[in-house]
């Protein structure tokens, strides 16, 4: 058996796509998807912003809804969407669109309960020294919520990572896409390990970053 | 539904912004007349009238309060006992209006507190520090950082901030805890630190919501020598609701026993202490100086008459048992006997067994109710 000998170029490439699609879609992700947990929160019955508690039902149900919906019929339900936005349907950009999206309602979720977890009398003693709702969210839910927030990113992005991969399928690139059209569809087993290899060790680091930053605001 | 009449009150409160929780919960609830509001003649420092508040609706309705008036003068260390659902919390929550209350007012200054708008009660509660049970701390600051908190909020500049924190720290006695963080901290420590962040914006009123209830004995004595220092010191009203006795007879001056929603005895505490009218009153009095009849328990048979006597104050300190006896002919056998002391007020119990002639123990006995004493008679020798 003898290694591909383009091998190395093609996974550089594909490499730098999957990051590409990776890293921008997860900013994009924690940057509307821990507001919309705020939100989540925050508009609960009985909580600080609880009596504007149908904007809660029906966020609770488009979140529910766009995530029962698989994720590759996802990338292709909202593809006018995605042509609207970035002018085409096909490449790494186009796939950032679906990934953000589906993303979004996922980290919401996650988000969601990070914050949950704030006791509550911590947010009364906010509120019994003259806090706004503004002022809670800001000073006292994001801050003491911060280690399970940054939990719920890490799961966020090892979960676009897997995403992305499904996404390659249908047009987006990266080493997912590579993996099955050289390693499944041609035989490649070298380009299959290869592209395992590297998403494993991401995988790997993107964790122990996760649970490294996690513990160090864990007081 | 029942909310739907309840916007109509005075024209200058939003019902959409007054609320903090529940919708159909509004403020002024049940205020159909005028408002009281600044009227600040010869009244106490908190008024509460006619408080009611009920949870839920429909068929799972609780009556956490059921009406309940209380008058708080400035100044004074103010306890309310109960037992666990007698509505004490829900009391303290409606003062700064952590419950909304459902019908009833709340004065604070004169200002009723249910008439407010969102950010007028912000500024009330600024005049209201609170500390809780489970403490309730920002885990992710430190000390400084909590105490900096109430401060931080009401936008004062850092220059004001600093030097304030590190005031009320000292005066809290945690000046070398600022870098810690509250997980670094006992239980007690983090109660200085609540106190601390409670006293930020220099309020009127101190709220402690069952602040020792998850102290041990020792650190409950300091915490609550603690809130007598700082009253003191700085001229604060203070309530407080617990379920021990002990932390009434230490540091309150007045007391309200609450039970199923409603105040069912209020007032100096060594009145209430010495002569509780109310079956739970007396229950409480009861768990502190452990009155129950020992000399039933242990099976003791009287030979004579068996009284318990409870003085107060200067009769605490007179020899008038060792007087009686050498005036009478009684011998007297001291079975149990103990002084407390209520805010300083030296208050004691003694269980005796008199012997002697029948006349001349009522001689004795009489001479003990002449010293203004409360004499109870428990129980006569059979052949007596």
């Amino acid at each position: 058996m003898t290694l591909t000998p383009n091998m190395f170029p093609m996974l550089q490439a594909a490499s730098w796509e999957t990051f590409y699609m990776v890293s921008v879609s997860s900013l994009l992700t924690a940057l509307f998807g821990i507001p919309l947990g705020v939100v989540l929160v925050a508009t609960r019955k009985g909580h600080i912003l609880g009596r504007i508690w149908p904007v809660n039902a029906v966020l609770g149900a488009i979140i529910n809804a766009t995530r029962s919906v698989p994720f590759i019929i996802f990338v292709v339900a909202i593809i006018p969407l995605t042509k609207f936005l970035v002018g085409s349907s096909i490449g790494p950009t186009a796939v950032i669109v679906p990934l953000t999206l589906a993303a979004i309602v996922f980290m919401a979720r996650l988000a969601e309960s990070a914050i949950l977890e704030v006791p509550h009398g911590v947010i009364e003693a906010a509120q019994s020294a003259g806090a706004t709702s503004w002022q809670i969210i800001w000073h006292v839910l994001l801050p003491e919520a911060r280690p399970g927030l940054i939990q719920a990113v890490t799961i966020t992005v090892i979960n676009l990572i897997g995403y992305s991969a499904m996404a390659g399928a249908v047009g987006g690139g990266g080493l997912g896409d590579l993996g099955i059209r050289y390693g499944y569809q041609r035989y490649m087993w070298d380009v299959m390990l290869a592209t395992v290899l590297i998403l494993m060790v991401w995988v790997q680091v993107i964790q122990s970053l996760g649970d490294f930053l996690s513990k160090k605001f864990r007081r | 539904m029942a909310h739907s009449i309840q916007f109509i009150y005075s024209p200058d409160t939003r019902p959409d912004l007054a609320c903090d929780r529940f919708l159909e919960e509004t403020s002024c609830a049940g205020n159909t007349g005028e408002p009281i509001r600044g009227v600040k003649a010869k009244m106490a420092l908190i008024e509460i009238y006619k408080l009611t508040k009920t949870y839920g609706n429909g068929k799972g309705t609780v009556e956490a309060l059921r009406g309940v008036n209380l008058s708080i003068e400035a100044g004074e260390i103010f306890g309310v006992i109960g037992l666990s659902g007698a509505g004490k919390s829900t009391l303290i929550r409606c003062l700064n209006r952590l419950e909304t209350p459902t019908t009833g007012q709340v004065l604070v200054d004169g200002q009723d507190l249910t008439c407010l708008s969102d950010s007028e009660l912000r500024l009330a509660r600024r005049e209201m520090g609170m500390i809780f049970q489970h403490f309730n701390l920002l885990s992710s600051r430190t000390v400084a950082g909590n105490v900096a908190f109430p401060m931080e909020i009401a936008g004062q500049p850092k220059s004001v901030v600093k030097p304030r924190v590190e005031e009320l720290l000292e005066l809290v006695g945690l000046a070398d805890k600022a870098k810690a963080y509250p997980s670094q901290l006992s239980g007690g420590q983090k109660q200085r630190v609540g106190i601390a962040r409670a006293l930020a914006n220099n309020p009127k009123v101190l709220l402690c919501d069952e602040a020792t209830s998850a102290l041990d004995p020792q650190t409950t004595q300091s915490i609550l020598a603690l809130i007598q220092d700082v009253k003191n010191r700085l001229g604060l009203t203070v309530v407080l609701i617990t379920h021990e006795m002990k932390v009434i007879t230490e540091i309150c001056d007045r007391v309200a026993v609450m039970e199923d929603g409603v105040v069912v005895e209020s007032g100096p505490v060594i009145d209430v202490f010495t002569r509780p009218r109310h079956p739970t009153s007396r229950s409480f009095v009861d768990v502190v100086i452990n009155q129950t009849d020992s000399a039933e328990t242990i099976g003791y048979k009287p030979k004579g008459t068996l009284v318990r006597i409870l003085f107060i104050g200067e009769a605490a300190q007179e020899p008038m048992i060792s007087s009686m006896i050498k005036r009478f002919r009684v011998e007297s056998n001291i079975l149990q006997g103990r002084i407390d002391h209520i805010k300083g007020t030296a208050f004691g119990t003694l269980l005796l067994d008199l012997e002697g002639e029948p006349s001349d123990r009522r001689q004795a006995l009489r001479y003990l109710n002449s010293l203004n004493l409360t004499v109870e008679v428990l129980a006569n020798d059979p052949d007596a």
